[in-house]
């Protein structure tokens, strides 16, 4: 099956579910247009391991279609694709969890009518997810990313009855617009210099430099990395962060951090692959620029972490946190090699590991809020005693996201720290141990909270509903296996 | 395009611009907008872009702002408030934009002029070569004429095919949007 199905089978079911929530009648509540997504988008994933591109069979009438002009697979866009689809069916099993505050705060307070686009929308965004991660030049990239954009600035508004969700909305549309300006500018200004936006053509126009004048290039390198640097939550465009993480509803919260950061991350390694080969004029100039973002994303999220209160908030800093490891493994960019997975690949690791851990986070952070009103730190409190093996789970998954060894978070970062070191970053190398001894901190403040502060006396026992429960144990075994056994996620990536 | 109509296009799209936040009434600054697109167009009329630079007058000025107008006077919008400005803001707003504006000139300074070619005769039959014999496309160009409708569309849907598609899927997005945020509330 050629692999450009994935995406029209994506967007088709999207169409039928808007439909099918649009014509049947409501009277059992929405719940269920969030599960027939789940398991429409479960049988998309099974068919991605079964999708070949033009090389699979190149004797095919679809493999000369002038359709893989614009779209490639070969295996990091494989597993984008599986990772967005993922992450999707994830957010809307979390979101079916999660619809009595989201009822609350849409139509009427006591009917779930307005929230069934809430369960359509998240699949329209992955299908622009999987369609970043085959993308082959700029302009198809810059299209796709919108979609996913556009997306969020609605999932991130949905609640509008609540005015922290509406505030949220209202900075990501502005600061959104602002970083798509600088995004345009910048490929426009490459474009001038290198008379094309295929990255094939990157590669090739910076192989045989000849007048190649490099001032106006790097000015646009510069715009679309301030660009990028938005969907990945890497400072100076990081400041929408924590405000929107905040007010967002938390499965919209969950995609943003993870699929987003994850479709932002595969455009800025297609994009830089070209300017960072060793035969690029710019490569000591962009490798300096990633290295000063990363080093400076690495400061702010580890330090501006420490001092929150409100969990939500916390979780964002934290993934600034984490957009700074993973700029800081693609400033020591490595080539694949046969002792070593090269930075494209730790960074696709990397989003891997933290795709179990801050989903499986979040699937928490939304029955605490459901089932005791909050988001703070001190919502947590006393969960030891009242429930001790959702405490346990909880403090493995903390454990993880602070990089503690035998756990899937400690893999990642360790590829991080081993590509710094054989770059000799030792500045920013420094920096990033610092980062992560911080993050032990701020990460084992809940931990504290869920075991040794005794919760209030009107805090309601929380018990998991089935959904979140099933999920919850799948996400944290394969963090625990995955620290131990590795090996899975290597031989998606082959 | 004689250098005189560059500037004088060029000034109105200025004035255009900085009145848009100058005003502070909206329908004022609606119809700024709609003077510097008139000037967008005449600069893209001026580059030989006569299909962009019509188009620009058509949508955005005839079509888009049109709408907008209509839309603040349906919601009636008042002037907007008189804020007290405070000192700190206006002042990095303006560093920042200063410091944004020395790097574009320096880097403008830094880059070599490049000469366009002239959309004469002999360049338009030399493009011709690259479309099929006998087709609408290459029969204009090598009459000399520039068949630049044709030639968006050909591009449109040979090299940016997919593109469209997507942007189908964005505006479908984009109406459930505004429809599921902005439906009226069952009290």
């Amino acid at each position: 099956m050629p692999a450009y199905y994935l995406e029209a089978f994506t967007v088709t079911l999207g169409l039928v579910l808007l439909l099918a929530e649009a014509f049947f009648p409501a009277r059992k509540g929405k719940a269920w247009v969030g599960i027939a997504g789940a398991i429409g988008l479960a049988g998309i994933l099974a068919s991605a391991f079964l999708t070949i591109g033009p090389e699979g069979n190149p004797t095919a009438n679809w493999a000369s279609w002038p359709m893989w002009n614009f779209y490639q697979f070969d295996s990091l866009a494989r597993f984008f694709k599986i990772f967005s689809l993922l992450t999707t069916i994830f957010v809307l099993l979390m979101a079916v969890d999660y619809r009595s505050i989201l009822a609350r705060f849409t139509d009427h307070p006591e009917s779930e009518n307005g929230t069934g686009e809430f369960y359509c929308l998240p699949i329209f965004a992955c299908a622009g997810m999987m369609w970043i991660a085959s993308a082959r030049d700029l302009a198809t990239a810059f299209v796709a990313l919108e979609l996913v954009t556009v997306t969020f600035y609605i999932l991130v508004a949905f609640m509008r009855r609540n005015i922290g969700s509406l505030e949220a909305g209202v900075k990501y549309l502005i600061i959104g617009a602002l970083s798509t300006g600088f995004l345009v500018y910048g490929i426009a200004w490459i474009y001038g210099s290198l008379g094309t936006m295929t990255f094939d053509g990157l590669a090739s126009a910076l192989h045989s430099p000849g007048t190649l004048h490099t001032t106006p290039l790097l000015f646009g390198i510069a715009l679309v990395l301030i660009g990028l640097g938005f969907k990945v939550g890497a400072v100076p465009t990081h400041i929408w962060i924590p405000d929107v993480y905040q007010g967002a509803p938390t499965p919209t919260t969950a995609f943003l951090s993870v699929g987003s950061k994850a479709a932002g991350f595969v455009l800025l390694i297609r994009f830089i692959e070209p300017f960072l080969d060793g035969f690029s004029p710019v490569r000591h100039e962009v490798t300096g620029i990633l290295a000063i973002l990363a080093t400076a994303t690495l400061l702010f999220g580890n330090f501006a972490a420490i001092p929150q209160t409100n969990f939500k908030r916390l979780l964002g800093y934290s993934s600034i946190a984490h957009a700074g490891f993973l700029l800081l493994a693609l400033a020591a960019w490595q080539p694949e090699s046969i002792n070593s997975l090269g930075s494209s690949k730790s960074v696709a690791f990397y989003l891997a590991t933290y795709l179990l851990m801050t989903l499986a986070v979040f699937f928490v952070l939304g029955q605490v809020r459901v089932q005791r009103q909050g988001e703070a730190i001190a919502d947590f409190n006393g969960l030891g005693k009242s429930n001790p093996r959702l405490a346990t789970v909880m403090t493995v998954l903390l454990a993880a996201l602070a990089g503690v060894p035998l756990t899937a978070g400690f893999v990642g970062k360790f590829l991080v720290f081993d590509l710094a070191r054989n770059a000799h970053f030792w500045c920013p190398l420094i920096i990033g141990c610092i980062g992560a001894a911080a993050g032990f901190y701020y990460y084992f403040k809940i931990i504290r909270a869920m075991w040794w502060i005794e919760p209030d006396s009107s805090a309601a026992t929380i018990v998991l509903p089935r959904i979140t429960q099933i999920s919850l144990i799948m996400l944290t075994a394969a963090v625990i296996i995955i620290g131990i056994y590795p090996e899975p996620i290597y031989a998606l990536l082959r | 395009m004689p250098f005189y109509l560059f500037w004088l296009f060029t000034t109105v799209m200025l004035i255009g611009g900085v009145s848009v936040i100058a005003f502070r009434n909206p329908v004022s600054s609606a119809l700024s907008v709609v003077t510097c697109f008139v000037g967008l167009a005449g600069l893209f009329i001026g580059l030989s872009a006569f299909f962009v630079g019509v188009i620009q007058i058509l949508v955005y000025t005839g079509a888009v702002m049109v709408l907008f107008l209509f839309i603040i006077m349906l919601l009636d919008l008042k002037d907007e408030e008189h804020r007290t400005n405070k000192i700190a803001p206006i002042a990095t707003g303006l560093v920042l934009i200063g410091i944004f504006l020395i790097q574009l000139f320096s880097v403008i300074a830094d880059t070599p002029n490049a000469e366009s070619p002239p959309l004469d005769q002999a360049t338009l039959s030399a493009a011709a070569d690259s479309y099929p014999q006998d087709s609408k496309i290459a029969t204009e160009l090598k009459e000399g004429h520039l068949p630049d409708v044709h030639l968006i569309g050909h591009t449109l849907f040979t090299q940016y095919n997919l593109h469209l598609q997507i942007l189908g899927v964005l505006l479908l997005v984009a109406t459930i949007g505004v429809v599921s945020l902005s439906k009226r509330q069952t009290e």
